[in-house]
């Protein structure tokens, strides 16, 4: 007996090697990843070719990267791998216009000898126009497959810095293994951001420094075109800074400016309108007031993909709250709604408006885009936000933006149209490479329990996690109106367990779902839990939305005492 | 009223007409005026006088029995800004004020409130020589502080003598100012600095070869510049009489005649030469001791300044002071005994020189601008109470309309929006902020 499996033992040895020996002899992919083929087709999916267009019952064909075919009446080429397209839709790949997904901040400089805080290098205090933020960034880096996974197949992203951090670069968010980059230096990023303890440190003293910046940097330009033509002339003292702005200045670069507030905005175009740069504003949250001077300046936008939080304007108040208090909350809610409708005023008022991802959840941008939706956002307005807008603020609509042949292989591949509730992403495609989703069994909606479900007691749960297993207790107690509940965990920030208390507590069919958040290092993580139920045990998931899902188990000892 | 205000980054701030009837004006500068009318038209006083009629479709207020005073002008005050302190260095003379300027800053409403219609928004005392202060119009409504920037109000700058400045650089960061002595060096280095740098310009521009290069452009050094062309006024914060004298003196050896010393809580022991070299001084009616430079002073102090003849104003420094200046000056009645008149242009019209603005503002005179209050009561009795406020002939503020939550911007996020306080003393002396609000310790400011 032993002798056998010694012997099956080394023949699948050596069957293994031959066959290794076979591929770096000829392929010369030892690590064996490469793909078995660059050809795709999607067969009879419902396409929507751009922002406005119908959906249309085509065949996608694309080859290393590229549409060959789009239509009803495709041939399809031996050796293409087809993916079955029934019911499904497809989209163009989705553009972000900024985004720092990926980046990695450079070490800190040392200070020198004798730093002078009020006279710092510019490196110290946050102006390093020359940086790209393409030597920062990295394919398998932070917040890039959630980006992908949320149908983002292109971003431009910024270096991380100060005040003028450095230029964005185009990046595809396609496999690890190629060179991902589209184009380098397409912006240079700026904010009003001091920095610490040393000069510039307020947006008084950014806006006064930005000025220096950029006419020293204009006075140098000015020399050197001197220099060559004029005998005398002392030479131009070129520096890192004022080679980093010279794109700036020629007008051939625009500058990135984060501005959330209408002020900042409006700071922002003051800069502008004195020193005549190309503008884009970026991470616009709160902006109504001010489309009007935006539409003068012609500045592109770039809106935050984020709704604002609602805790504020869901607040409840007690019976006998002050009518100045149910004023407020009259105020806070209004303010609420208009801003969730700024982004249909920019619709309305013409105003080509893409979408910023820095600080934004991408796991909650469609939310936040049905929410604009809901405020008045045409559906062609969103998906050009997503799609057509960015390729136009970045050059790039040659190459990418809508489903085209020619264009790039880059799409978003949901099993409804793309807005609604139920729609879910099976596949991104990035530069031709396909990548593939789990979809979710549907979130309770709404449907009735399922006869004979419980969900009420104490499960013991398990579920893998971002740093190994983790296991506590969920506690589930049916009150008045549906159910209350708290749920243990490992503590992340200390032994032991910690407990937070649960909310949505939904029971739809057999599948039930919860939220809850959880605070380490300062920040909080929203977590969702969704799991199937039968004979008193779930098998589910744990989505730690940046931090990725894990699968959870769990078994009730179930508490039949309803609590009043 | 929103609506009033042209969203339009360029232009016109906007300018209305009314007339006010019967009320007992109080002119500053050239007596009261019994059951008297006052005509503003588009935004300028244009008739004083009896049984004035209105034009067509102009609002007539009936102010009988009340007191009609020009706006109250306050010559130190931060509201109205999101920055206040670029602390870090001892020159910062290119940072302005005008960058950071928030209209919808609610202090600005309740500065209104208490009839002030102009302030002097300054920059911290951090630095010797601090930033360029922006004088604004209180026109609440808007949300582009060009609205509110007082575009033909001369340019002035925030000088600090002093333990701040030797505190924040000296102290804090090891480098000159360490001591009073440090303060006037970098004055004098920095005025030094700037006549070379203007020297090298006109160097420069003298030859028309344009063979050689231009210096490198220093926005610093050319404010430095400004100041000594006499382009600009300087606003010094100040305490005790030496370094008041030290001023006057360095001033007075660079040919700078712009000067004007805020706080100035010794200058009754320097009133003769702050009244015949400077623009005067702008004071706090009782406050002091707050800490140790400012230990000796005396609510006499606004009064010895004007009978000595040095141009005295009487300012808030504060959110708090700001909605009752009028009380603030009515104080140097009981210490120092000063006439209505000379209290109420501690407020008004001596304020206004020190800001270069007197042509325009600061009393109520034909062809000036129609900021105007109307008082229940005489402006210097303790009963009194502002009941509308003017700027450029549009009402900005009406007790009678004045609701609980006058904001203009409001947070969608959150029902308690946080609220940067500051000690009392705080900005002018302290330079350190603190935060109160929901997320008390998750922000890191």
């Amino acid at each position: 007996m032993k002798k056998t499996l010694l012997r099956l033992y080394v023949s699948v040895l050596s069957l293994s090697m031959v066959f290794s020996a076979f591929q770096v002899s000829a392929q010369s992919d030892p690590t064996g990843k490469r793909r078995i083929t660059d050809s795709y087709a999607i067969k009879d999916a419902l396409v929507i070719t751009g922002p406005g267009k119908e959906a249309q019952l085509s065949t996608i064909l694309m080859k290393n990267g590229v549409i060959t075919a789009i239509g009803s009446n495709v041939n399809i080429p031996a050796g293409t791998r087809i993916i079955e397209g029934d019911s499904l839709y497809i989209y163009p790949g989705f553009i972000a216009g900024a985004s720092d997904a990926g980046i990695t901040k450079p070490e800190d400089p040392e200070r020198p000898d004798g730093f002078l805080s009020s006279d710092p290098p510019d490196e110290i205090a946050g102006i390093t126009p020359w940086r790209s933020a393409a030597d920062q960034y990295s394919s398998s880096g932070k917040g890039i497959s959630d980006l992908r996974k949320s149908g983002f197949t292109i971003i431009q992203v910024q270096p991380d810095g100060g005040m003028l951090s450095g230029k964005a670069a185009i990046m595809l968010l396609g496999d690890e293994n190629t060179s991902n980059l589209i184009q380098e230096n397409t912006a240079l990023v700026a904010s009003f951001r001091g920095s610490r303890g040393m000069y510039p440190s307020t947006a008084a003293g950014v806006m006064s420094k930005f000025r220096d910046v950029y006419k020293n940097a204009e006075q140098t330009k000015n020399v050197n075109d001197q220099f060559g033509n004029n005998l005398g002339t002392r030479r131009p003292e070129f520096t890192e800074t004022s080679q980093g702005m010279q794109d700036v200045i020629s007008g051939e670069v625009p500058v990135l400016f984060s501005a959330s507030s209408e002020l900042q905005i409006l700071r922002a175009l003051k800069l502008q309108r004195e020193l005549g740069f190309k503008l884009v504003l970026t991470g616009l949250e709160n902006y109504e007031k001010v489309i009007p001077q935006i539409q003068e300046s012609g500045a592109g936008v770039l809106i935050k993909l984020q709704a604002p939080d609602d805790k504020a304007s869901k607040k409840e108040l007690d019976e006998d709250a002050s009518e100045a208090a149910k004023e407020q909350l009259t105020r806070v809610q209004e303010a609420y709604q208009a801003a969730l409708a700024q982004a249909a005023k920019l619709e309305a008022a013409g105003i080509p408006f893409a979408f910023s991802l820095v600080d934004a959840k991408p796991n909650k941008a469609k939310e936040a885009i049905n929410k604009m939706m809901e405020a008045g956002l045409s559906e062609s307005g969103a998906l050009a936000a997503l799609t057509t807008n960015p390729a136009e603020m970045l050059g790039i609509s040659r190459v990418t933006g809508t489903l085209e042949q020619g264009k790039m292989a880059n799409m978003v591949i949901a099993t409804a149209p793309i807005f609604e509730e139920e729609s879910q992403i099976k596949h991104v495609v990035v530069d031709g490479y396909v990548f593939d989703y789990e979809t979710k069994k549907k979130k309770a909606s709404g449907e009735a329990p399922a006869e004979g479900i419980e969900i009420a007691g104490v499960w013991d749960y398990e579920n893998a996690g971002p740093a190994g297993s983790n296991e506590g207790t969920i506690t589930i107690t049916k009150v008045d109106e549906g159910y209350e509940g708290t749920i243990t965990y490992d503590n992340p920030s200390g032994s032991g367990k910690a407990s937070a208390p649960i909310s949505d507590i939904e029971l739809s069919g057999s599948t039930l779902s919860f939220t809850f958040s959880v605070s380490a290092q300062g920040t909080s993580i929203d977590i969702e839990v969704v799991g199937e139920i039968s004979d008193n045990s779930m098998e589910g998931t744990m989505d730690l939305g940046d931090f990725g899902s894990y699968p959870l188990t769990a078994t009730l000892t179930p508490n039949f005492i309803s609590s009043k | 009223m929103l609506g009033l205000i042209s969203l339009n980054g360029l232009a016109q701030a906007p300018k209305g007409s009314v007339l006010i009837q019967n009320a007992t004006v109080i002119t500053i500068t050239n007596g009261n005026m019994e059951d008297a009318d006052v005509l503003v038209e588009d935004g300028i006083i244009k008739k004083i006088g009896q049984d004035l009629r209105a034009p067509n479709g102009v609002e007539v207020i009936d102010a009988t029995g009340k007191y009609l005073m020009p706006g109250i002008i306050d010559a130190h005050s931060h509201q109205g800004l999101d920055v206040v302190n670029e602390a870090s260095a001892p020159i910062t003379s290119e940072v302005q004020m005008k960058d950071v300027v928030n209209p919808t800053s609610i202090g600005l409403y309740r500065a209104l409130a208490g009839g002030v219609t102009v302030s002097h928004a300054m920059h911290g005392s951090a630095n010797v020589i601090g930033g360029q202060n922006a004088t604004i119009k209180h026109r609440w409504g808007t949300i582009n502080p060009e609205d509110i920037i007082m575009e033909d109000a001369p340019r002035t700058i925030k000088f600090a003598l002093g333990e701040n400045p030797t505190r924040v650089h000296g102290r804090g960061n090891g480098i000159q100012p360490r001591t009073r002595m440090g303060v006037e060096a970098i004055i004098r280095n920095g005025f030094n600095e700037a006549l070379q740098y203007k020297k090298a310009w006109e160097d420069y521009n003298s030859n028309p070869n344009g063979s050689t290069n231009p210096p490198r452009y220093n926005e610093r050094l050319q404010t430095l510049v400004d100041i000594l062309d006499g382009k600009i006024i300087i606003h010094c914060h100040s305490y005790r009489a030496d370094e008041i004298y030290m001023l006057i003196n360095v001033c007075k050896e660079f040919g700078v005649d712009k000067l004007v010393f805020q706080h100035t809580n010794e200058g009754f022991k320097v009133a003769p030469e702050i009244a015949k070299y400077t623009m005067g001084a702008s004071v706090f009616a009782d406050w002091w001791a707050y800490k140790f430079e400012v230990y000796y002073s005396t609510a006499y102090n606004a009064a010895i300044l004007s009978r000595n003849g040095a141009i005295t104003s009487i300012n808030s420094d504060s959110g708090e002071l700001i909605r009752h200046l009028y009380h603030e000056a009515a104080k140097t009645q009981r210490y120092g005994d000063l006439t209505d008149e000379e209290a109420l242009a501690l407020i008004t019209i001596n304020p206004a020189r020190q800001l270069g603005i007197d042509d325009k503002i600061g009393s109520i005179e034909e062809g000036k601008h129609g900021d105007l209050v109307i008082f229940n009561e005489h402006p210097l009795s303790v009963y009194a109470i502002p009941q509308m406020t003017f700027v450029d002939g549009i009402k900005y503020f009406d007790i009678n309309e004045d609701a609980d939550d006058q904001r203009i911007s409001v947070s969608p996020t959150e029902m308690v929006e946080p609220i940067y306080l500051t000690e009392e003393n705080h900005r002018c002396m302290q330079g350190t902020i603190r935060y109160y609000g929901e997320n008390l310790f998750k922000h890191s400011h």
